[in-house]
C-alpha cells in the first residue's frame, strides 16, 4: 500500500485543489458534529465553490430526507442545491424505484425514521411500520401474522427501535422468503457528542441473527447503489474526482471502488494511526487533520 | 455419528425409563408451548415421580424466576419444587454471586425482564437498567454517560427492549473495558405461537457488533455455568442422567457437554430431518415425537 500523503502546507492545499474538479464530501465528522459546524467549514466550502468545483454531499445518515439535509445547510448558512445532496434514504427510494423497480401494489416495512418515509413517499413508494411502530409497549405476539403484500423489509437508522419492529420485520422476512431484506446502510457505529454509538449496521444485527440471513443489498458507502446514483445524475471524471471522508471502511472504501482519489479528514471516526500502521487494510491518498484547514487559502 | 435410537413402542418406553434414575427436563416445546401444557405431560411427570425418579427442569427462558415458574407449574397442577428449577436468571445470580464474587459495591446493568431483576435481588446484588428504562420515546444521548459502579451488562430477553436500553449498555462497556459482558442465554429465536421470533442471542447481536466485542460468559444451556449450578445442588449420576430437550444446540448438546444421555422431543425448535441428514452435526441417544408419548405407560 503507497503511504498516504499529508497536506499541511499552503502549497499543499492550491496543489491538491488544482487536481480536482469536483468533491463527494461525506457530511458527519467532515462538515459538523451533530449541529455544530467544525472551524473553517463555512469558508472552505465557499471558496470551493467560488473557485468553479462542483460539491456532491454523500452521507450514510438515514434520519433524514434530501429536503431536510437542504434545510440543515441553510441553517448553517452553507449554500447547496438539493440535488447535490445524496443521503441513503433518497438513495434507497431511488434504488427501489429505479433499479428493482418494487411492485406498486407491494409495500415496505421501515425500521427507520421520517427522512427514509418521507423519500419513498416523493418516489410513490408505498410504506409501513416506521412510526406507526413507535409505541413498544405490551407488546403482543398474537399482533404479529405474515403479510404477503409486503415485498421489502427496510432498515435505517431508527432511535425508537422495538422489540415489536424487530419481530415483525422477521416475521416478514422469515415467513415469505421472496420478500427483500435492505439496508440503508451498515456502519456498525455512529459518532456523537465526542463518543460512538451503535449504528444501522448493529441495530440490523437481530435479524441477520435471527433469520441466517444476510441482508440482499446495502445502499450506502461503501456500496455500489450509492455510485449508481450519483453517476445516473452526474458525469464524473474520475481522474479529478476526489472523495473526501472521515471513516475509511465508508467513505474511503467508497472513493476506492469508485476509481477515485480520496482524502481523510481526522476530526471523525479514522485516526492517523488506523492508516500509518503496517499492512494498513484501507489507505486515502491523502489525509489532513480538518477539512478547514483549506481555510489558510482564504487569508 | 451413530444414528439416534427412536423410541416407539410401550416397550421402548419401558427399556428407556429403567436406564436412568434422573432427569433434565428443558421446559418450553417439551412440557407446554406458552401457557398450555402439550398432551400426556401431566400423566408423564406423575409416572416418573412414581416410579421414584429425580427431576430437574432447565430453562434458559429468562423472563420468569424460580418462584414465578413454580407458580406456573402450579397453575398447570404439576407438582414440582421451587430448588428443582433452574431458570437462566437464577443460574446468572447463581454466577454471580458465587463464581464471580461480584463485588458489593458495583451494580449490574440489565437489559431484560423481572425474572432477572428478583433473581438479583435475592442475591443482594445492585442492579440498574431493567424495567426503569422501558420508556424508548425521546432518546437523549445527552443522558447517556459512563458510570464506573456499573461492573457488569447483563443481557436477557426483552420485548421491551429499544435504543436507550442498547445505547446505555454499549456506552458502559465501551467507556470501561473492565466491565463485564454476560448474557442469560444466546438462543438466537424463541418458539411461539408455532413460529419463531428474535430470541436472546439475537437481542443481544447490536452490541456484539457494535463493540466488536464476544460476551465474557454466556450462563444458560449448552454452557457450563448451567451445569456447575445443578451439580452444585444435586449429585448426578452421569451415566443415569438423561437431558430431555426439544433444541439440539442447546438443550441436547448440553447433554452432550455434561457427558449426560440425551433425548430429543420434536414438539419443538429441532425436526426429525436434523438429526437424519447426513454428517447431522449434533445428534441426540434417542428421540421421539413428544414427552407425551410415554404416557402409553400409564395405561
Amino acid at each position: 500500500m503507497p503511504t498516504p500523503i499529508k497536506l499541511s502546507s499552503r502549497n499543499d492545499y492550491e496543489s491538491f485543489l488544482e487536481k480536482f474538479d469536483t468533491f463527494l464530501l461525506d457530511c458527519d465528522g467532515v462538515l459538523w458534529h451533530g449541529n455544530t459546524l467544525l472551524p473553517g467549514v463555512r469558508e472552505v466550502l465557499a471558496l470551493l465553490r467560488q473557485k468553479g468545483k462542483r460539491l456532491i454531499f454523500v452521507t450514510n445518515n438515514s434520519a433524514k430526507s434530501r429536503a431536510s439535509y437542504s434545510l440543515k445547510f441553510k441553517k448553517l448558512n452553507i449554500e447547496v442545491n438539493e440535488n447535490e445532496i445524496f443521503c441513503s434514504a433518497y438513495i434507497a427510494a431511488y434504488y427501489l424505484k429505479n433499479i428493482l423497480k418494487f411492485p406498486k401494489e407491494k409495500k415496505i416495512y421501515v425500521i427507520g425514521e421520517s427522512g427514509i418515509t418521507e423519500e419513498l413517499d416523493l418516489e410513490g413508494i408505498r410504506s409501513c411500520g416506521s412510526s406507526e411502530d413507535d409505541d413498544g409497549k405490551d407488546f403482543d405476539f398474537n399482533d404479529i401474522h405474515p403479510d404477503p403484500t409486503v415485498g421489502a423489509v427496510l432498515c435505517g437508522l431508527d432511535t425508537r427501535i422495538n422489540y415489536k419492529k424487530i419481530a415483525k420485520a422477521f416475521n416478514y422476512l422469515y415467513s415469505n422468503p421472496d420478500c427483500l431484506f435492505l439496508l440503508t446502510n451498515d456502519d456498525s457505529t455512529i459518532p456523537y457528542n465526542g463518543t460512538l454509538y451503535p449504528g444501522t449496521g448493529s441495530l440490523v444485527a437481530p435479524l441477520i441473527k435471527s433469520l441466517n440471513r444476510n441482508p440482499d443489498a446495502v445502499m450506502g458507502k461503501p456500496n455500489k447503489p450509492m455510485m449508481d446514483c450519483i453517476t445516473n445524475e452526474f458525469q464524473l471524471d474520475v481522474e479529478r474526482t476526489c472523495m473526501i471522508g472521515d471513516r475509511l471502511n465508508t467513505d474511503i472504501q467508497f472513493g476506492i471502488n469508485g476509481k477515485l482519489k480520496t482524502l481523510l479528514v481526522l476530526t471523525g471516526i479514522s485516526k492517523e494511526h488506523d492508516i500509518l500502521i503496517k499492512n494498513a487494510p484501507i489507505v486515502p491518498d491523502y489525509y489532513l487533520p480538518s477539512l478547514g484547514d483549506f481555510s489558510e487559502l482564504c487569508k
